[in-house]
């Protein structure tokens, strides 16, 4: 079934086309901070999840003493305090978001590498081979693949590399879609007709001027993809079917948390602006590289 | 509107007698031809400066015509000359990034500076303009009819039944066949050459003073081309409408217009009536245009004279004369001064150190 | 040679009318559209079951409980017919569905049937909801965005809807959870209450939980539209047309731009709805309602692999669907495939 301007899906977040009229030199700087701003914050995150640990004696995120239970913010030892069992906030923040951002990472690299290859090897052929693999992408797409997801995770256990693995099961037709479309847009622009015409091989044609061009779009794509998997991933968690308590992760500190909403709100507020923060920096690099690069 | 509620009751006659017409011009309440000569449209030394990202753009530099009843004048000159960015600074409808100064007058009324609120009441109402891709000026999602009908009720505080048929007089008008069937259909159902009509329908609804048709006829296939020309005469015939026609083509030019303006880089480098212009061309420009026009009085297989070059990047105003890098008979002091535009003669104006044509060598 | 051959039209059975009717393009489009979506149905069908049986892990044991003697796990599969291979399993099952018979529940004594008879009014009622407050809330601030575009409003729109579109629903739900139910009781936190016992008490406990569905989709419908209008207002001959007319900014922009933009969102919501599904899944979970993603987080985590299924099918069937609904409706909206016929 061909579902009209799949282009659609090439546009998660619109950003809205940029006027003329608006170019002013404050524009120019508003343009260039709507990047680094977001990438900033974004780096320091990464930073403080993956690199930070490694230099500094974080306390562990499992195995808290009962002594310590409860502990406000700004305690001593316990910036962010400790949760109900004398784990240290900060701790399992930073190793959840290790968690979330490997997995986010992970994701959209599978996505891109094999949903993205047979988007553009199925549109580039055409005929009979990219009718079949459009009618399976479309299943998977009419598929609530968070039921596969669930279904996944449940049966197979679970853990990290199965959370990967079942999240793919959304990015891989995302980008297969995404691919498919660009491919079909440039497949007939004047410079790969040329190409073609010169007797170049398909997989250089695909290699040299399919891929750079479609590198932009794909990239955008893949940053705003990123936070929908760690929005998903933390939904997973959340319910239960994806990192197993008492490991680190935002989601299950968000459902732990849940109990205690009324007493204490932290345990559900702090990992819950990590993760806005996280998604929000994503989203607006995305479409700050969107506009900045004029990916439609 | 008075006229228009007194002659409701009289079903006008098919179109194509002039009397007619003249009675259907007047049922749908278009201003009578009159002979008075005071200027309609009155423009002078206008200046319209695009201020961008990357600097400013200096689209327009000082141009002056004017246009009365009755009246047909054309401006022609090519891409990026500027005819279009003056006609839109006319109808107030430039972007904000554009800046406007000098004089639009409009029956003696300055429309620099204006209000947006004040330019709505007076645009579509006193001055029209028909645009150049029919494929593209219609909505595609509203039906021929209320397109005709909206201008209408917007401006003349008409109810829907009047509305509706004094938009069936409009399509009748413009020698749209079957109207009424027309009314309800979609643009896309219409062929290039009636949607065209629909939108000199548009217009012309509200009865304007003025009409200007940008490249009105450039997307047609000549035959329909010269059909909508004779139209837009005969209709300015019947109601006095004076026709401001922009175009890059010369040959139409000469064949419909009474005064023609040719500009090139902003700037307006020729002004002459139609008829002396092309028995004694001045400007190398100019005469550069004529010499490009195919000719049948031409050896076949000959090469058509093209001018070299592009025309001038309008970031910055040149220092001489904007042709001077194209020009076949550039001197010296071509590329130091600017040529002002001066009536040399009569009626003949031009902008140019070294004009060709009578007395002055090629 | 007499070359006057007179050539029959061909006939067509019931005559002119049938005729016109079969070579309506809008009839022939829907045709085609439904055709293509058979194959679709029926890989999602097949998807379903593969990955539900095809998965490690014993289902019978898992219903039965850890107690249960490895007789009766055996004696159990065997009733559940766990002992075929997955193709006399799959013909079974298919069979079953095309003669509507979706099996019986493991955990329960209800016909899966039953149970989505149960549980799809909620959910369809939820759904149903949240759209009303989406568009309700998206297109009028779409509109008041692009009518002065990098205004005050406009950027607090795109702020407002960046947070809207970067926020987790279950935080959402959480949050509002705390604000309007703990903190200021105005709404209810869990449970449900049918129509049937009272329209107002039923509204009240879908609010939170469609607004918890409806405000991503609301930021990203608005985000959406302003984008569209936006560039028609700056590129579009039409509307360079309509102002020239001499109409004002806001009718241009309703009457002119706005609906060509509804074709273009008719698409993204056709699109969106596999997410949106998604997302009651959640929703329904942290809201305590009795809807089918309810019922889903519960029939696989009892293994009830046949309510699984038959949700599932249900979802899948009612993707494809609406996905063709949307097709059907662009060529009902946009009139130029409406009349492929043109010029006369």
């Amino acid at each position: 079934m061909s579902v009209p301007a799949a282009d659609i899906l090439t546009t998660p977040v619109p950003a809205g086309p940029e006027s003329e009229a608006a170019g002013r030199a404050s524009g120019g700087w508003l343009r260039s901070a709507e990047i680094t701003i977001p990438g900033a914050v974004l780096a320091a995150l990464l930073f403080f999840c993956f690199i930070w640990p490694l230099v500094y004696p974080v306390p562990k995120p499992i195995g808290g003493s009962l002594l310590t239970t409860n502990l406000p913010l700004w305690s001593p030892g316990h910036i962010l305090g400790t949760d109900t069992v004398g784990d240290d906030v900060m701790s399992r923040i930073l190793y959840g978001g290790r968690v979330s951002f490997e997995v986010a990472a992970a994701v959209q690299v599978i996505g891109l590498v094999i949903g993205g290859l047979f988007g553009m090897l199925a549109a580039y052929r055409g005929g009979w081979l990219e009718a079949v693999l459009m009618r399976i992408l479309d299943v998977f797409i009419a598929f609530p693949s968070l039921v596969l997801v669930l279904a996944i995770s449940d049966s197979l256990g679970p853990s990290e590399t199965h959370v990967i693995w079942a999240l793919s099961a959304f990015s891989i037709p995302a980008f297969g879609r995404v691919a498919r479309a660009a491919t079909l847009r440039l497949r007939d622009q004047p410079f790969v007709v040329a190409a073609r015409l010169s007797g170049s091989r398909a997989w250089r044609i695909q290699l040299l001027h399919l891929v750079p061009n479609m590198l932009p779009q794909l990239l955008t794509f893949s940053l705003l993809g990123a936070g929908i998997t760690i929005i998903l991933e933390g939904a997973l968690d959340f319910l239960g079917y994806g990192i197993p308590p008492p490991g680190p992760s935002w989601g299950n500190m968000i459902a732990a948390g849940q109990s205690f909403m009324s007493v204490y709100p932290r345990f559900v507020l702090v990992p819950s602006i990590f993760l806005l923060v996280s998604v929000l920096c994503l989203n607006l690099l995305g479409d700050g590289l969107r506009a900045r690069w004029g990916v439609r | 509107m008075a006229g228009l509620l007194r002659d409701r009751g009289r079903r006008p006659a098919a179109a194509g007698t002039t009397a007619d017409s003249a009675a259907l011009a007047s049922a749908v309440g278009l201003p009578e031809a009159r002979t008075d000569s005071s200027p309609l449209l009155d423009v002078s030394d206008l200046h319209v400066t695009f201020h961008g990202r990357r600097g400013r753009v200096y689209a327009v530099q000082g141009i002056s015509f004017s246009i009365g009843r009755g009246q047909t004048l054309a401006i022609i000159g090519e891409s990026g000359s500027g005819k279009t960015v003056s006609a839109l600074a006319v109808m107030g409808l430039l972007p904000d990034s554009a800046h406007v100064s000098g004089s639009i007058r409009f029956k003696g009324e300055q429309l620099v500076g204006r209000s947006e609120h004040d330019l709505r009441a007076y645009r579509g109402r006193n001055v029209a303009m028909v645009f150049q891709n029919p494929e593209r000026s219609l909505n595609p999602t509203m039906r021929v009819g209320t397109q005709i009908t909206e201008v209408v009720r917007c401006h003349l505080l008409l109810d829907r039944e009047q509305a509706h048929e004094r938009a069936v007089e409009l399509l009748r008008m413009v020698r749209v066949p079957a109207p009424e069937r027309r009314f309800h259909e979609y643009p896309h159902q219409l062929s290039g050459g009636m949607r065209q009509r629909v939108v000199i329908a548009i217009a012309l609804a509200c009865g304007p003073d003025v009409l200007i048709a940008d490249e009105a006829t450039t997307a047609l296939d000549v035959t329909t081309q010269a059909q909508i020309m004779d139209l837009l005469l005969d209709l300015q015939s019947q109601t006095g409408t004076a026709l401001v026609m922009i175009s890059h083509d010369l040959g139409l030019a000469a064949s419909y217009a009474e005064d023609i303006i040719v500009m090139y880089a902003g700037q307006v480098v020729e002004r002459a009536p139609a008829g002396e212009l092309f028995g004694d061309v001045r400007m190398p420009y100019t005469q550069a245009l004529l010499d490009a026009m195919p000719r049948i009085e031409l050896e076949p297989h000959v090469l058509l004279p093209v001018v070299g070059g592009r025309p001038p990047d309008l970031s910055a105003i040149p220092l001489g004369c904007p042709f001077a890098p194209r020009c076949p008979g550039v001197q010296q002091d071509c590329r130091e001064q600017p040529p002002r535009l001066a009536e040399h003669e009569p009626g003949r104006w031009w902008a140019c150190w070294h004009p060709c044509g009578r007395g002055a060598p090629r | 040679m007499n070359a006057s051959v007179t050539v029959q039209p061909a006939r067509w059975p019931g005559g002119a009318r049938a005729r016109r009717l079969a070579s309506s393009p809008a009839l022939r489009l829907s045709g085609r559209r439904l055709l293509s979506a058979i194959p679709v149905l029926w890989g999602v069908t097949f998807l379903t079951f593969l990955t539900l049986n095809a998965l490690p892990g014993d289902a019978a044991s898992a219903l039965l409980g850890i107690n249960a003697t490895p007789a009766e796990i055996r004696a159990f599969s065997i009733k559940l017919h766990l002992n075929e291979p997955l193709w006399v399993r799959y013909g079974h099952w298919l069979g079953g569905v095309v003669h509507g018979n979706l099996g019986s529940s493991l955990a329960s004594p209800q016909t899966v049937a039953s149970v989505l008879e149960q549980r799809l009014p909620v959910t369809l009622e939820l759904v149903a909801y949240a759209l009303v407050i989406t568009f309700v809330v998206s297109i009028p601030l779409a509109v008041l965005c692009a009518h002065r575009p990098r205004g005050l409003t406009d950027r607090l729109c795109m702020v407002l809807s960046m947070c809207g579109i970067s926020i987790a629903p279950y935080v959402l739900g959480l949050l509002l959870v705390l604000f309007f139910a703990v903190d200021i009781p105005i709404f209810p936190a869990i449970g449900y209450q049918s129509i049937g016992a009272g329209i107002a008490g039923n509204l009240k406990d879908l609010t939170l939980p469609a607004i918890v569905v409806a405000l991503p989709l609301a930021a990203f419908y608005t985000r959406f539209l302003r984008a569209d209008l936006l560039e028609q207002m700056q590129s579009e001959d039409y509307i360079v047309t309509a102002r020239a007319k001499g109409l004002g900014p806001w009718r241009v922009l309703t009457q002119h731009a706005l609906r060509n933009s509804f074709i273009g969102l008719l698409t993204v919501i056709g699109l969106n709805l596999a997410t949106l599904i998604g997302s009651t899944v959640i929703v329904e979970q942290i809201f305590s309602l009795p809807g089918i993603g309810y019922e889903l987080l519960q029939a696989i985590s009892n293994r009830d692999v046949p309510v699984v299924e038959g949700i599932v099918l249900v979802f899948g069937a009612v993707v494809v669907l609406a996905n063709l609904a949307t097709d059907l409706l662009y060529g009902v909206l946009d009139p130029r495939i409406r009349h492929v016929r043109s010029r006369s």
